[in-house]
């Protein structure tokens, strides 16, 4: 009976969601004005598929209860959206064309490869990425200074934090459209005080590139800070101490005991860190859209033109989808690096 | 110019009315003729009225400015609809919010006409790049949630050929009087198909907005002089003198601080930075005897690597050095607004708000220093068809670019199964494009310039306040723009920002040095013909024809 029951929704599910796609492609005139009816199928599916779970198998399938509406959420809004994005991924779609949407294959693919702002874009990215590195250090060593026993150090700790709390879009604006800003901004003024004539943050490639990673950096580097800050106060001071007593300096204990301690904490803050870094592109595309001649553009802020200025939103999707791999293959790969590396270490 | 003079002396301005009426009076005409002049009169009476709110040099306008503009402006609505007789009718309005301009002014506007119609209305604020993504997507996903859109001409292939918009019932065009619009801005502009959809509020093209104080100082004319240049100092006529001035005044100073000529928008700006090289390129590449300058009519093959735009790019790269050093950072809302508003540099083109802005706004510097006219003209010009470099016997060869056609109001057919709703969105469009408010529009900040023959009348532009000399040379250089000839006109094809985006991306390549004039163009002739295929190569060329008149 519950099997009969998960078949027939199945079946009623699979129905509906074959006469819509019949007639969204005009092979038949039966069909919804848009897919909410699809959407409700779906509900009502996992409805019977739950009730059938628990008919047909019982004392199990009331365990299964437990998981299944878990996993029916994570297909709605994490699988079945990525598999859509590889399909409008493989269509010749842009908004204004007469014929609409189309099939074509590995098109896109292969025009990613021969697309030079892309690729100048993932260099860019390679630089934005390194430099989470030197982010790292700066915001280890605020983590220590906080973890010390310092004077104001709780005020300290929530000042620190603030830049975080910031929208990059504000940052953006605050920070490179007004203290940055080559007539008026007090960091063009202290920087003509300081002997340098034309104070032009986003002018010249390599310096709008500092610029842009120092404004992210800025926004960034306390959530750095603070993980590793929560990482210094859950290490076991005996271990310091007894480190002291044995006659370590302070440069030996952080070398011998404080940094591979905190090893899996920084692994895991730099992988967080990175991920973030990937996406950069709201202080890029308010601040220079990319320029000077692509040297601050990222993949993010290309695509965004890609698919908001340009309305190709097969090839944006393209876009998106070949860096999408591109960030789980680098991961994954980076993840079992630091694993081998942290055992060594240990 | 001459044109302009022209028309000034035949169309109806407030001196001219005042005689007529007074003339008809002392004949001791008819009632109904009498009737006529105490309208006319009334009229007249408004438009003073208005244009005193709040009083041009009497600080930027307020929502309460605009409340009470629309509160005057309402006996057009009122003629037409009843009080309360849209109670309970929403409408929702999609539009932008540049420079705080716009949907902002059109809320203050329609405050008055909600309270008297009963009608409401929901916002949809844009940012101006963030505008044709925005209706992109509803057109191509079937999406459109807005009864009334704020739109310009360029779309109208998108949402007028899409069978998306209402066609204009007679009762609004006579409300708005449609006949007062300027010649480039009456059909096929603002129609489909032999159609009428769009109430025009704006009208757009772009202008020269030069330094009055660079172009008359004695140090610099001296120095001019010094320097062994040719003629005389003053005002730039041809792009090749721009180009001369701009490098000249590299490295001088005036009033202590440092000088600068033109200013380029080399930073991309959602596809409307394109216009600014556009209004370089044309007096190179729009001929005389050729309506195109873009594409090639029956091919839409991309001229922009021809010699001409290619010549208006290095112009770009050569006057670079002599700009603000950050200026590759520099978008067309830079320029206007921060630079040349601001006291930094002396020549940019514009849309018409420079002018409006400069004088009646807290944000300018420049009010009193600021001069007009149209775009600067080259000594040759390149023609397409011969492929050589022809100069006029009429002298240098100019091509003002009329860019974007302004923005209009149009009503969207989904209002059509609901004849109340229906009405209410054309009289809410017909109040925003009414005659009377689009005087004071074009007078103060708003985002629109002047658009009707009623407009041009110099005498009602110093009532309100502006200086005789400073608002012909204004007008001027507006309605000769749009009365000229040789003018360069926006295609109204599907996509054309998209063209203009992938431009601009190539552009800012070269203008970092990334790579020359010639092989960026090449480049962006090469996108431009992949983006044609894409959307469809034989029903642009059609459109693109249909756009050209």
């Amino acid at each position: 009976m519950g099997r009969a029951l998960i078949v027939l929704a199945s079946l009623g599910g699979a129905l509906i969601l074959l006469v819509q796609i019949l007639h969204t492609t005009g092979t038949i005139a039966a069909g919804f004005a848009d897919w909410r009816p699809v959407l409700y199928a779906y509900l009502v599916w996992t409805v019977a598929f739950a009730v059938g779970q628990v008919m047909a198998r019982g004392q199990r399938g009331l365990r299964a209860l437990f998981l299944l509406p878990a996993v029916l959420f994570t297909v709605a809004v994490v699988i079945f959206p990525t598999l859509f994005g590889f399909y409008i991924a493989s269509l010749d779609w842009n908004l204004s064309s007469f014929a609409g949407p189309h099939f074509n294959g590995l098109g896109n693919l292969i025009g990613l490869f021969n697309d030079s702002y892309y690729w100048n874009a993932l260099g860019n990215m390679l630089f934005y990425t390194t430099a989470v590195l030197g982010e790292y250090a700066i915001a280890f060593g605020l983590a220590l200074l906080l973890n010390a026993e310092i004077r104001g150090r709780k005020f300290f700790r929530v000042v620190f934090l603030l830049p975080l709390m910031l929208s990059p879009v504000a940052v953006s604006w605050m920070i490179g459209k007004s203290i940055m800003e080559y007539r008026f901004g007090p960091a063009a003024t202290l920087a003509r005080t300081l002997g340098w004539d034309n104070p032009a943050f986003f002018a010249s490639p390599w310096i709008a590139r500092f610029s842009i990673e120092a404004m992210d950096a800025w926004v960034s580097i306390p959530f750095i800070m603070i993980m590793l800050l929560a990482g210094l106060q859950a290490m076991p001071k005996e271990v310091l101490e007894a480190a002291k007593v044995d006659g370590a300096g302070g440069w030996q204990s952080f070398r011998h005991v404080t940094f591979p301690i905190m090893l899996p904490v920084s692994v895991t803050v730099l992988l967080i860190r990175m991920i973030f870094k990937l996406k950069l592109a709201d202080i890029v595309i308010n601040v220079t859209a990319g320029g000077p001649g692509g040297a601050t553009d990222t993949v993010s802020s290309f695509i965004y033109r890609v698919y908001r200025d340009r309305s190709n939103v097969g090839y944006g999707t393209g876009l998106a989808m070949f860096y999408l791999l591109m960030i789980i293959v680098l991961l994954t790969v980076l993840l079992r690096l630091s694993r081998r590396w942290t055992q060594k270490v240990a | 110019m001459n044109q302009h003079d022209q028309y000034q002396g035949t169309g109806p301005n407030r001196r001219s009315v005042l005689k007529g009426a007074a003339g008809a009076a002392a004949l001791g005409t008819t009632g109904a003729l009498g009737a006529l002049t105490e309208r006319a009169l009334a009229q007249d009476n408004l438009r003073a009225r208005i244009l005193q709110i709040p009083g041009v040099g009497k600080g930027a306008p307020t929502d309460a400015d605009w409340q009470k503009v629309g509160e005057l402006c309402l006996e057009p609505t009122k003629a037409n609809v009843k009080e309360g007789e849209f109670k309970g009718v929403e409408l929702s309005f999609m539009g932008l919010n540049n420079q705080n301009l716009h949907n902002l002014l059109f809320r203050g506007f329609l405050k008055p006409w909600e309270a008297y119609t009963g009608a409401k209305i929901s916002w949809i604020d844009l940012a101006q790049a963030d505008y044709n993504p925005r209706l992109q997507q509803a057109i191509a996903t079937g999406t459109v949630d807005f009864d009334i859109l704020e739109m310009g001409a360029p779309f109208e292939g998108d949402v007028c050929g899409k069978g998306l918009a209402s066609e204009m019932p007679d009762w609004v065009k006579k409300q708005i009087d449609i006949d007062d619009y300027v010649d480039y801005l009456k059909p096929p502009v603002g129609t489909w198909n032999g159609k009428t959809y769009r109430v025009t509020i704006d009208g757009d093209c772009h202008n020269f907005n030069y330094r009055t104080d660079y172009f008359s100082d004695p140090a610099l004319a001296k120095a001019w002089k010094d320097a062994g240049n040719q003629g005389e100092w003053g005002v730039p006529k041809t792009w090749q003198q721009v180009q001369a001035v701009t490098k000249f005044l590299k490295g001088k100073k005036i009033k202590g601080q440092n000088a600068f000529g033109y200013l380029d928008a080399p930073k991309p700006w959602g596809g409307f930075g394109f216009y600014f090289l556009g209004s370089r390129a044309s007096a190179y590449a729009k001929h005389p005897d050729d309506k195109a300058w873009l594409f090639d009519v029956d091919t839409m093959k991309p001229r922009i690597n021809n010699p001409g735009w290619v010549r208006a790019i290095q112009d770009v790269i050569d006057a670079l050095p002599s700009e603000p050093a950050d200026q590759l950072n520099a978008d067309p809302n830079t320029t206007g607004f921060q630079q040349f508003l601001a006291g930094i540099g002396s020549m940019i083109p514009w849309w018409g708000d420079i002018g409006q802005v400069a004088k009646a706004s807290d944000t300018s510097v420049v009010g009193d220093i600021v001069g007009f006219d149209i775009l600067p003209g080259s000594d040759d010009v390149y023609n397409a068809k011969t492929g050589n470099w022809d100069k006029l016997a009429s002298g240098p060869n100019h091509a003002p670019n009329c860019a974007y056609l302004g923005w209009g109001v149009y009503v969207m057919a989904r209002v059509a199964g609901d004849e109340r709703k229906h009405k209410a969105a054309w009289s809410a469009a017909a109040h925003l494009g009414g005659k009377d408010l689009s005087l004071w529009t074009v007078m103060y900040p708003s985002g629109f310039q002047v658009h009707r023959t009623s407009h041009s009348s110099i005498d009602e532009w110093v009532a309100a306040g502006y200086d005789r000399k400073y608002i012909t040379s204004y007008l001027n250089s507006q309605f000769s723009s749009y009365n000229h000839p040789n003018r360069a006109v926006e295609p109204r094809i599907p996509g054309i920002f998209q063209y203009y985006s992938i431009a601009e991306d190539e552009l800012t390549k070269i203008f970092a040095g990334k790579a020359s004039a010639q092989a960026g163009a090449d480049n962006i002739a090469a996108a431009w013909e992949k983006l044609t295929d894409q959307i469809g190569r034989e029903k642009q060329i059609a459109l693109y024809k249909a756009s050209l008149g």
